[in-house]
């Protein structure tokens, strides 16, 4: 038995063994005081003032180093270099040693308090951010300070990166050829980290709450991507059995991609489109590489987020010209901004909800913004002219709002023809489905869109009625609960019945589980993660299209979300044994509900 | 047409500090965008320097500082530096506002 298991949330799916490695620990409050003769005060604040320079130098190198297409990471390294610089900081911490006669940590440690607590109270975003900035600097800092540090990750052999978290500036300074696998304590399933792991295509886990104190540098430990789990200090028996797993998913990965350019085709000759989901442009080598047939869904929150002012038309325009092109003849689903709820522009700031989910978020946002979302209209546009490109809007929830976005829409397109610019006046329009009432509204909507985009994520969220990253009611997160499969089902025959394409893109379309019921309904198109891409293919490439409708009917009669998962499992587990050793599925977290 | 009414007095003041009065002129006030931009520009010199309105006196080069004084448009902010180049410092700090940091 290993001597400890840390769970977490896995992000990455695989396995991984090989030595802890630990870049950013955060110090909890064990700093000592100690008493600095009055001789030696000098030299403790030069060592003080040391250790700030060093972390500057190392970011301002990272700064250097980021390529072009990571520019955003860029502000996020300004941010924290101007942290770095702060007399309220570092100022207030040497001021400490002199004044205190008192160590170089315990003056650092009490000037982050001091900050925390003047400006802690603050509502104001902004001061929010920087003072995250304060905490993460001061953290590193003081791993310079105690000697945990360092600064290049020139490690031994390969290892496993553990973190409190790990930020951008931490990650472009990570030596990427040896790593094998991440772990942190905090992030969620959206973290910067999982985005990293699985372009790496490495196995990752965040939300590790008890990492830090559970696993030492140096441990020897494994990764369990599938079963979201850390295992420090494993035994013989362990290390042979992940040894083995890690061989065969190894060789399922090679397998799987050397038939990802295959067409999405069933057996019995019916043709899904499979899409990619993306946030950076970047991420489109690795689209074309897994077999993605288009991107179905471009999130353009990451031009906004992270600086100060907003990317104006030509900024946007330009790189979305440069996706449509890369991507031409193949499909760009652009959604217009989903801002709100979990990210906000800073020059914007955050709103005084007090349920944000419910809240001023994506269409609802743009539409008290119109300049700001006629500039993105604009870009999208015009983007359209160099490839085949569609665009789509979130949160819809009834046909006025759909007819007042599409109106602004011939707006933008109307300025653009006075300007004189090229756009294509056809550019496909359609609605994401993630409301309730869309659903309801579903053939009504229809009539006045060219296609529907499920969003299950937000979907069964809203259906359901609970907020998945709430500890509490998480495991009510049901993807196949009958009122979610019914929704879907609804929707799907709305747009066939209106003649237009229903597609899905949420974390249902990349679960091997899930996807059979999704053919079953005859869904034309999902959109999934570039990475699960090639598993997804497979698995459809093995199904037929009669037993994909038959386990459809049969789920639609089981009145239990219980009964559903176990009747799935029954049919299709068995079918797909190899899935069921390296995909924490969905259904995994199931038999609770009703 | 907003009138900068800008009265610089570093004769007057003792040597090596300087003492500008400067007008926020810009629509949003000192809000995040600019307040980075003079906490930027402010580390890069050597000279002491802080700004006063409403009462409160800051640390230019402290970004969290500078947010806290909530300038709105149109109020009157006073520069003041001392150190070696405090005369550069204020210089580098009054074009900041007179540009309106950039703002349109």
């Amino acid at each position: 038995m290993a001597r400890a298991i840390v769970r977490g949330i896995s992000v990455s799916t695989g396995f991984a063994i090989g030595k802890a490695v630990f870049v950013n620990r955060r110090h909890h409050a064990e700093v000592p005081r100690q008493s600095i003769a009055p001789g030696l005060v000098d030299a403790e604040e030069a060592r003080l003032r040391a250790a700030f320079a060093g972390v500057e130098a190392d970011l301002a190198n990272a700064r250097d180093r980021i390529p072009a297409e990571l520019s955003e990471h860029r502000h996020i390294l300004e941010s924290h270099l101007m942290i770095l610089k702060d007399p309220k900081l570092c100022g207030a911490a040497a001021r400490h040693i002199r004044e205190l006669g008192v160590n170089a940590e315990w003056a650092l440690e009490k000037a982050v308090a001091e900050l925390e607590q003047a400006f802690g109270q603050l509502d104001d975003l902004y001061i929010r951010e920087r003072l995250q900035d304060v905490r993460v600097m001061g953290d590193r800092v003081m791993s310079r300070l105690i000697g945990a540090v360092r600064s290049e990750l020139a490690v031994e052999g390969r290892v496993i990166i553990m973190a409190h978290d790990l930020t951008p500036a931490d990650t472009v300074m990570l030596e990427v050829g040896k790593i094998m696998g991440f772990a942190t304590a905090q992030g969620g399933k959206t973290s910067h980290t999982g985005i990293m792991a699985r372009t790496l295509g490495i196995p990752a886990l965040v939300g590790a709450g008890e990492l830090e104190e559970l696993v030492s540098d140096g441990d020897l430990v494994i990764i369990d991507g599938v079963g979201g789990r850390v295992l420090v200090d494993p035994d013989e028996d362990e290390l042979a059995e992940f040894n083995e797993l890690a061989d065969q998913f190894e060789d399922y990965q090679r397998r799987i991609y050397r038939g990802c350019q295959l067409p999405a085709e069933t057996i019995d000759g019916y043709r899904v489109q499979v899409l990619a989901n993306i946030e950076l442009i970047e991420e489109v080598a690795a689209v074309l590489d897994n077999g993605g047939e288009g991107i179905g869904l471009y999130r353009t929150e990451y031009s906004y987020l992270n600086r100060l002012d907003l990317p104006g038309e030509d900024e946007l325009a330009d790189k979305y010209s440069d996706l449509a092109a890369i991507m031409s003849p193949r499909k760009v689903i652009f959604r217009t901004l989903d801002l709100g709820a979990d990210k906000f522009i800073t020059s914007f700031g955050a709103l005084d909800e007090a349920n944000p989910a419910m809240g001023l978020r994506a269409i609802r946002f743009c539409m008290q913004h119109p300049e700001l979302f006629k500039t993105q209209l604009k870009a999208i546009a015009r983007a359209s002219a160099y490839g085949n490109v569609s665009i789509m809007f979130p949160m819809i929830s009834g046909l006025r709002e759909v007819r007042r976005a599409k109106a602004k829409l011939r707006e933008a397109q109307e300025e653009l023809r006075a300007e004189g610019r090229r756009f294509n006046p056809d550019m496909p329009v359609g609605i994401m489905i993630e409301l309730p009432a869309a659903v309801m509204m579903a053939s009504m909507l229809a009539e006045e869109v060219d296609f529907f985009s499920i969003g299950t994520n937000d979907l069964i969220q809203y259906s359901l009625g609970i907020d998945r990253t709430n500890a509490h009611v998480s495991y009510l997160y049901q993807p196949l609960h009958p009122a979610v499969l019914r929704s879907i089902k609804h929707v799907v025959d709305a747009a066939h019945q209106a003649g237009i394409e229903a597609s899905l893109c949420g974390e249902v379309a990349s679960d091997p589980f899930c996807v059979p019921i999704l053919m079953g309904m005859q869904i034309d198109c999902i959109s999934l993660s570039p990475q699960a891409i090639p598993g997804i293919k497979r698995i459809i490439r093995q199904a037929r299209m009669g037993e994909c409708k038959a386990l459809l009917r049969d789920v639609l009669a089981c009145r239990t979300v219980g009964k559903i998962n176990r009747l799935v499992r029954d049919t299709i587990f068995h079918k797909y044994p190899e899935e069921l050793n390296f995909f924490a599925s969905l259904l995994d977290n199931d038999d609770l509900g009703g | 047409m907003t009138e900068t009414s800008e009265t610089t007095d570093c004769e007057a003041a003792p040597a090596d500090e300087c003492v500008r009065q400067v007008l926020v002129a810009n629509q949003l006030g000192l809000h995040a965008r600019p307040a980075s931009q003079i906490a930027r520009e402010a580390q890069a010199f050597a000279a002491s320097i802080s700004l006063s309105g409403a009462g409160q006196t800051v640390d230019a080069k402290s970004i969290l500082d500078v947010l806290t004084l909530a300038a709105g448009p149109g109020s009157s902010i006073e520069i003041r530096a001392s150190g070696g180049d405090a005369e550069a410092a204020v210089e580098k700090i009054a074009q900041l506002f007179a540009s309106r940091f950039g703002e349109k």
